[in-house]
């Protein structure tokens, strides 16, 4: 009997230390706060700016509760967990792996040409790199150069969003196995929005954003969150900012970019309505091409909304309403879109004026 | 057989390192079965039907459309992995749950587990006995598969000028490649192993072979629903099969050792936990 007894627990101990193995092995290690010196949140962003995190390695992952509706076309947008493997470095040259079940997007920038492979179909798409570095961004507010004027620049957005949120340093969190300072926006109370809280993981040693995380209203689980799974800082292989077509494949040019960021051709400029976290875009759907009546004009390869949502109406007219988790956009039969990190109804209104 | 029990019955009366003695005795027992050389020749057919497959039907259209097989076009050195992974999901289960069904409730079924109870060999030394034949097969499977595909893909579908093509966009050397294929190999055999293990387990609970295929084929089916049922999204790190599709890894660049790890350290938990049921198992049975 007693020999029974101790092989039970023989054998009940190779199953709790299996049970254990097995969580050690997947499951991901609870995150204690680290101490860290405090800092202001315009001596944090002033300092995001300056960084020079030079080279790295890491795995970035997003984890998408968005909630938007599965396009038949773009699957890769749906609720899930998708990895990218990220190298950097340092002087404008990278590498990105998207990795799929039976394939691979590759990404290469050797600093003068961009390479882009498709396992899938083996092509090579390669492109040149921008000169000059990265084009000067017009949109910051106050007008003030962040390479020029860090601090100011900092100050100033800081301010911006001061108006509409409440801006802290929250704290610090563990990401990656590294210590980094929570930047925190909230909206304020006034402010109409879907949104919660938007979180900013900065690194406290490199001051590189390691983790975005965006919360909705009514719910505790992140809607969305992006950030390395783990990162490591040091020198990488050069071999890996470089790119030969491999043999067997296709290699074809990127097309001229035209116009790049605006609008597609045939739509009006979009504007915005009110402003900080209610701010709603109002655009023009593309004019449908006059050779296919039938068929709500699209650009080649973009998703076909025309039959998601929910049918609405209102003073506006009559349209398609597609709600998620963090945002609602409202698809009018007379092509308008508007779209916001808003409820129905500041869209209703947005549209109505 | 009867020489095989005589073989035994001689190695137990010795009291010094009869273990080789015993270990060779099960390995003739194991790959005289002609089941297992079945499976075999089965699992060699895997590699050489991708082959002709891609050699008739490749061609302009190669490399195009989705999934892994289609990477074999022009690209011989990724025929093994492909045949490996696709031999993963039931195949190379088969041949090592049978070879595990075999040792155990076999020898039960036919009557012979008797007579290596009686005999003077301790309970561990069987179960090493035993566990070396479902190793054996695990091995050797394996072997087949890979020696087979890179012969196949050599000849048949030929490669990218003798290097591999990463899912990368990058060109391994030959070196590489064989390094590569290798640690697939070894990879698949770690996963095998698990599966052995657990069949092993239930060897020693039934006196039906056929259980124990059943209950091994069919919980890698049911480990399969399980990971598609995406509310028990909790259940993945748990569950074997997850890992599986680690081995494509060897086909990026630079190399992504983490799921290989992973699978790994499950794989090595499954292992503890069937050779621990097995061991309990066998030390308490007198039949």
């Amino acid at each position: 009997m007693s020999s029974r007894k101790r092989w039970g627990a023989g054998l009940a101990g190779i199953v709790v230390a299996g049970a254990v193995a097995v969580g050690v092995a997947v499951a991901p290690t609870a995150a204690a706060a680290p101490p860290l010196p405090p800092v202001s949140p315009e001596a944090l962003v002033a300092s995001v700016i300056t960084a020079k995190p030079g080279p790295m390695n890491g795995t970035v992952t997003v984890d998408n509760e968005l909630g938007l509706p599965a396009l038949p076309n773009a699957p890769q947008l749906g609720n899930g967990t998708q990895t990218a493997r990220v190298w950097s470095g340092g002087d404008g040259k990278g590498r990105v792996a998207l990795p799929s079940s039976d394939g691979e997007r590759t990404l290469v920038s050797d600093g003068t040409t961009r390479w882009s492979y498709d396992s899938a179909d083996r092509t090579v798409t390669k492109a040149p790199a921008n000169a000059g570095g990265p084009p000067s961004r017009p949109d910051v507010p106050g007008g003030v150069d962040p390479r020029t004027d860090p601090a100011g620049a900092a100050t100033s957005m800081i301010a911006d969003l001061r108006k509409t949120s409440t801006v802290t340093v929250d704290g610090t969190e563990e990401v990656a196995g590294r210590a980094a300072y929570q930047l925190v926006l909230t909206p304020l109370p006034t402010e109409r929005t879907l949104l919660r809280e938007v979180r900013v993981s900065v690194d406290a040693e490199k001051r590189l954003p390691l983790q975005l995380t965006v919360l909705a209203t009514g719910s505790a689980q992140p809607a969305l969150t992006i950030g390395f799974s783990d990162i490591t800082f040091g020198p990488q292989d050069p071999s890996l900012f470089t790119f030969t077509p491999p043999p067997g494949t296709t290699v074809k040019d990127a097309p001229a970019p035209d116009g790049r960021g605006g609008p597609p051709t045939g739509a009006q400029a979009p504007k915005t309505v009110g402003d900080g976290w209610d701010r709603v875009v109002v655009a023009q759907k593309p004019a449908t091409p006059p050779n296919q009546p039938g068929q709500p004009g699209r650009p080649a390869g973009a998703p076909d909304l025309s039959s998601l949502g929910t049918p609405v109406s209102g003073p506006w007219g009559q349209g398609r309403l597609i709600t998620t988790t963090v945002a609602t956009a409202i698809i009018t039969n007379d092509g308008r879109i508007a779209a916001g990190a808003v409820p129905e109804q500041v869209l209703t209104e947005a549209l109505g004026r | 057989m009867s020489t095989t029990v005589a073989t035994r019955g001689r190695a137990a009366t010795r009291t010094a390192a009869p273990l080789g003695r015993l270990l060779a005795a099960e390995l003739r027992w194991v790959l005289r079965r002609p089941r297992t050389l079945v499976v075999f020749g089965l699992l060699a057919l895997v590699p050489i039907a991708i082959a002709i497959g891609i050699a008739t039907t490749g061609g302009p259209s190669a490399g195009r459309g989705p999934g892994l097989v289609a990477q074999v076009a022009g690209n011989g050195f990724v025929l093994p992995v492909v045949a490996l992974g696709l031999s993963l999901t039931l195949l190379l289960p088969l041949a090592v749950a049978s070879a595990g069904a075999d040792a155990i409730a076999g020898e039960a079924a036919t009557g012979t587990l008797r007579g290596l109870l009686i005999a003077p060999v301790g309970r561990l030394r069987l179960v090493v006995m035993k566990a070396a034949g479902v190793v054996t097969v695990a091995v050797l499977a394996v072997l087949v598969v890979a020696v087979v595909g890179m012969i196949a893909g050599t000849v048949v579908v030929g490669g990218a000028q003798g290097t591999l093509v990463t899912l990368s966009g990058t060109t391994l050397g030959v070196g590489e490649a064989i390094g590569r294929i290798a640690l697939v190999a070894a990879w698949t055999v770690g996963q095998l192993l698990a599966i052995g293990a657990v069949a092993l387990a239930i060897s020693t609970l039934t006196e039906h072979p056929l259980v124990v295929l059943a209950c091994v084929l069919g919980g890698l089916i049911v480990f399969g629903v399980l990971s598609a049922i995406p509310s028990l999204e909790w259940l993945q790190p748990l569950l074997l099969t997850t890992g599986f599709t680690a081995g494509t890894d060897v086909l990026r660049d630079p190399l992504p050792l983490d799921g290989l790890v992973s699978s790994t350290v499950r794989a090595l938990v499954y292992v503890v936990l069937g050779l621990g049921v097995t061991l309990w198992r066998m030390r308490r049975r007198d039949a």
